[in-house]
């Protein structure tokens, strides 16, 4: 299909992205679009330097990798280069989603999806301002490379977001209801879980009362595990931070004991819902990838150019935001494993404690920071009085190793809502979620 | 009908740095164009990435009008204004062979740090024009040094960062605000026992405005679910506290004049809170029409949106006539130079990590702190615990300085 330079490795990444964003401010439409575009990301490596561009001009995507051709030095031992040899030569067409393809639906049938939902929110006295929106994202990516690859694959992410805001004698919180899901179906009916969320949202506002700060028994939802475990280790997985640097690979090294004996980290990119990512954008199929395993640290994430560097093997881990960028390593669908302790039972065994349901954001560095939305004081085994938490934060080796209860089902979220940022690539869309988590130490404020 | 252009033109050279060496160079060329119709009081849009067929997005954009999303409000007319900012900051043909030069240097200044990431030269034209003569244009080209450091030792992903975005390069004051930064970083000191310290922010730090930047949002405000809602014209603030929202090409580079309605302010400013009296929320000139608030020229959109009012992080301070040392009265103060992670509740207690901070006279780094802990409340905050912004600014990257007093503990 392209002629690709001699004595150089390139590849193409072609992507053809259909987006629909419906919203609402208080019942008034103020979005309807339905965006079609086709794109592509060029890149040419010489074994010193990569050299890229992005183009929506597809159909001039040779005369992009001529130009870039001409920029970079040739190397006649190019496909000798270890990074080269690493990349896989996937061919095939991988296409999940066309018996649910959300294009062909109707765009009157995702309007009325959300607003079947406003009688739930509009006489609500208690809320002041609100938003509804509808969400798709469907992808299909074709990647060819001059080793031969070419690969056609899809990826689908539908969801609703309803934003309420609340306020009542001097008390206000803002919170977001979600569903996402890689099907159209599987949004509809959600009158009874949005009750139910608002409800919890007005109890919160009205009862909550700031947490003491102090070092507390933590229980994290699985919404919350899930952030834990993005925040906390899944960047640190991410292999691009340990390329050259001695210190950073005796630290994270293979076999290391780093965490609780109970706890187990997969990132894994063939699950349901925004993080799948059957092939990465370097042609790498996915693979299942035990970060820790039994608390043992078990592997890293990888693009082809980190495998080479740390000597391992490819994941399935190099991903762009866009067309407009180069794939770096990056999560899928990143959780934690359920353990063997009932949800009640996580709870039964906690005298003073506080249970984390949602959040606001998460953000991880050497000390990890979860910033708590709706939560609550747990009290000889039960949940009781709603509490209102800036932050939590915590050392990661210090936290991962004080988990001491893990629930027995996972819960995998898909989030439409939900995006991982790295160095300049915002709003990627990742999977995460696990059991309930209980951690015994973390400094609340 | 009237019609409208939005076109957003991108040129953008990226040079990506793995362990203080030029790994990749990206180009970026990309045009986005916005079309939208108004018709009885309707909105209509449509969009395309690249090259398109006017005729056809016209059409599309005519047929989106059937959405029936209201728009009653005044078009922006009759007016032309041109503004280019761009100048040669670094020649084009140089500007990687100037990188290597500059990480050649730092490689043997600091040689037990590495640095990773992206510097970015960015170009980039923005067209407003419609058939009400309206015709705005912004060109700007901005460098962007947004760089990681580590000292090769260290157990840590990341150690801190360096950050730049603004119009002009010197390779000497970058080095030496580097090495100023390194230097001190290198020199461990333990956190006095005390409960509270002058804590300093860069301006380019959003954190510390987040609570602004939610609840001076229009909608927030005008729903009586900020906690500012019914305090317009009250003095909640310190005198020496004001806030306002910038578009001024002196203030911000590759930020347009005019917003995504045509809104060109006065000095290309909107004053939010003056002398700690909250004058304003920001809007859009729907919302200021709905609520029969101030129009802000506060409307933001990326090329496929109907304009409207996003959380706005285009803040600033103005700063007193004092200098970061006079302001510190002799105390030393804790210099934030990385925190990540912090948030407000929603009656504005504060509180964030701080993964790197620096002990500063005012005028020197003393030396690095461990990892600490910052909180207080935003009334305080900007109330009586706020000291000012000032004057003075870091040599190379220009941020402003913000202090206030906070209570800060160890990790």
């Amino acid at each position: 299909m392209y002629k690709f330079p001699n004595s150089l490795y390139s590849d193409v990444r072609i992507e053809d992205v259909f987006e629909t964003n419906i919203s609402f401010t208080k019942g008034k439409i103020n979005k309807n679009s339905v965006t079609r575009y086709q794109a592509a990301f060029i890149r040419i490596f010489n074994g010193e330097r990569w050299y890229y561009t992005s183009t929506s001009d597809v159909d001039n995507i040779q005369k992009e990798i001529d130009y870039l051709a001409s920029k970079a030095r040739t190397n006649e031992g190019i496909y000798n280069h270890p990074i080269v040899r690493k990349f896989e030569v996937n061919k095939g067409k991988f296409l999940r989603f066309e018996a649910d393809d959300v294009t062909k639906v109707n765009k009157e049938e995702k309007k009325k999806l959300i607003t079947d939902l406003f009688n739930v929110i509009e006489f609500r006295e208690v809320i002041k301002t609100w938003g509804a929106a509808y969400i798709e994202n469907k992808k299909i990516q074709h990647f060819f490379s001059s080793k031969g690859a070419d690969i056609v694959f899809d990826s689908q992410r539908v969801g609703i977001g309803i934003r309420v805001a609340l306020e009542q004698d001097g008390k206000n919180l803002s919170e977001t209801f979600m569903k996402s899901s890689d099907k159209f179906d599987d949004l509809k009916n959600q009158k009874i879980n949005l009750e139910k969320f608002i409800s919890k949202c007005e109890n919160f506002m009205k009862n909550s009362r700031s947490v003491v700060p102090g070092k507390y028994k933590v229980i994290l939802s699985p919404f919350a595990a899930g952030v834990f475990a993005h925040e906390s280790f899944g960047h640190k997985s991410e292999a691009d931070f340990m390329v050259e640097d001695d210190t950073m690979k005796e630290e994270w090294a293979i076999g290391k004991k780093i965490g609780a004996d109970i706890l187990s980290i997969v990132d894994y990119g063939m699950g349901v819902g925004s993080g799948y990512v059957p092939f990465d954008d370097e042609g790498t199929k996915s693979k299942e990838t035990y970060l820790i395993e039994n608390g043992i640290l078990k592997g890293r994430l990888h693009s082809a150019s980190t495998a080479v560097s740390l000597d391992e093997d490819l994941t399935g881990n190099c991903r762009a935001v866009n067309f407009e960028y180069e794939p770096i390593v990056r999560m899928t669908s990143t959780y934690i494993l359920p353990g063997d302790k009932t949800k009640e039972e996580l709870f039964y065994e906690v005298k003073d404690g506080i249970y984390i349901d949602t959040i606001k954001h998460g953000s991880g560095m050497s000390t990890f920071t979860i910033a708590p939305s709706i939560a609550y004081l747990i009290k000889d085994g039960k949940i009781t009085d709603p509490v209102s938490i800036s932050t939590i934060t915590g050392n990661v080796f210090e936290t991962l190793s004080d988990v001491d209860g893990v629930s027995d089902e996972l819960e995998l979220l898909s989030l439409v809502a939900f995006h991982c940022g790295k160095n300049d690539q915002m709003g990627l869309p990742v999977g995460l979620g696990g059991p309930y988590v209980r951690v015994k130490d973390m400094n609340v404020q | 009908m009237i019609k409208e252009k939005y076109i957003n033109h991108l040129n953008e050279t990226a040079i990506t740095i793995v362990n203080s060496r030029v790994e990749c160079i990206g180009v970026k060329n990309i045009t986005k164009t916005g079309l939208r119709v108004y018709k009885n009081g309707y909105i209509g849009i449509a969009s395309a990435l690249g090259k398109y067929d006017n005729e056809k997005l016209e059409n599309k954009a005519i047929d989106s009008l059937d959405d029936k999303i209201k728009y009653t409000c005044e078009i922006s007319r009759d007016k032309t204004r041109i503004i280019d900012k761009r100048n040669n900051i670094i020649d084009d043909k140089e500007f990687i062979n100037e990188t290597e030069l500059l990480f050649s240097e730092l490689r043997e200044c600091q040689p037990n740090f590495s640095f990773s990431n992206k510097i970015k030269m960015i170009e980039i034209t923005t067209t407003l024009s419609n058939d009400s003569n309206l015709y705005l244009q912004h060109s700007d080209k901005a460098l962007e040094v947004e760089l990681y450091f580590k000292e090769k030792s260290s157990k840590n992903v990341i150690d801190g960062e360096i950050k730049y975005f603004g119009r002009n390069y010197d390779r000497r004051l970058l080095v030496y605000e580097i090495n100023m930064i390194l230097n001190a970083y290198k020199n461990n000191i333990k956190l006095e026992n005390k409960e509270t310290y002058p804590v300093i922010f860069l301006n380019s730090n959003n954190i510390i405005l987040e609570k602004f930047i939610t609840d001076l949002h229009g909608r927030n405000f005008a729903a009586g679910v900020s906690l500012f809602s019914d305090k317009q014209g009250q003095k909640m603030f310190n005198e020496e506290f004001t806030l306002y929202q910038s578009n001024n090409p002196e203030d911000v580079t590759n930020r347009t004049f005019f917003d995504a309605e045509g809104v060109v302010n006065k000095d290309y400013k909107f004053t939010l809170i003056e002398n700690g009296v909250i004058k304003a929320p920001y809007t859009d000139k729907r919302l200021a029409e709905e609520y029969n608030l101030p129009k802000t020229g506060s409307a933001m959109s990326d090329y496929s949106e109907i304009p409207h009012t996003k959380y706005n992080s285009n803040l600033m301070l103005e700063e007193s006539n004092k200098t970061v040392k006079e302001l510190l009265g002799g105390n030393i103060g804790v210099l934030v130079l990385m925190s990540e992670g912090g948030d407000f509740t929603s009656d504005g207690n504060f509180s964030t990590p701080v993964q790197l901070s620096m002990l500063f006279d005012g005028e020197k780094l003393i030396g690095r702190l461990p990892q600490i802990q910052l909180s207080s409340n935003i009334f305080d905050m900007f109330g009586n615990s706020f000291r000012g912004v000032g004057k003075d600014i870091f040599p190379f990257s220009k941020d402003k300085l913000i202090v206030m007093d906070m209570k800060v503990s160890e990790l």
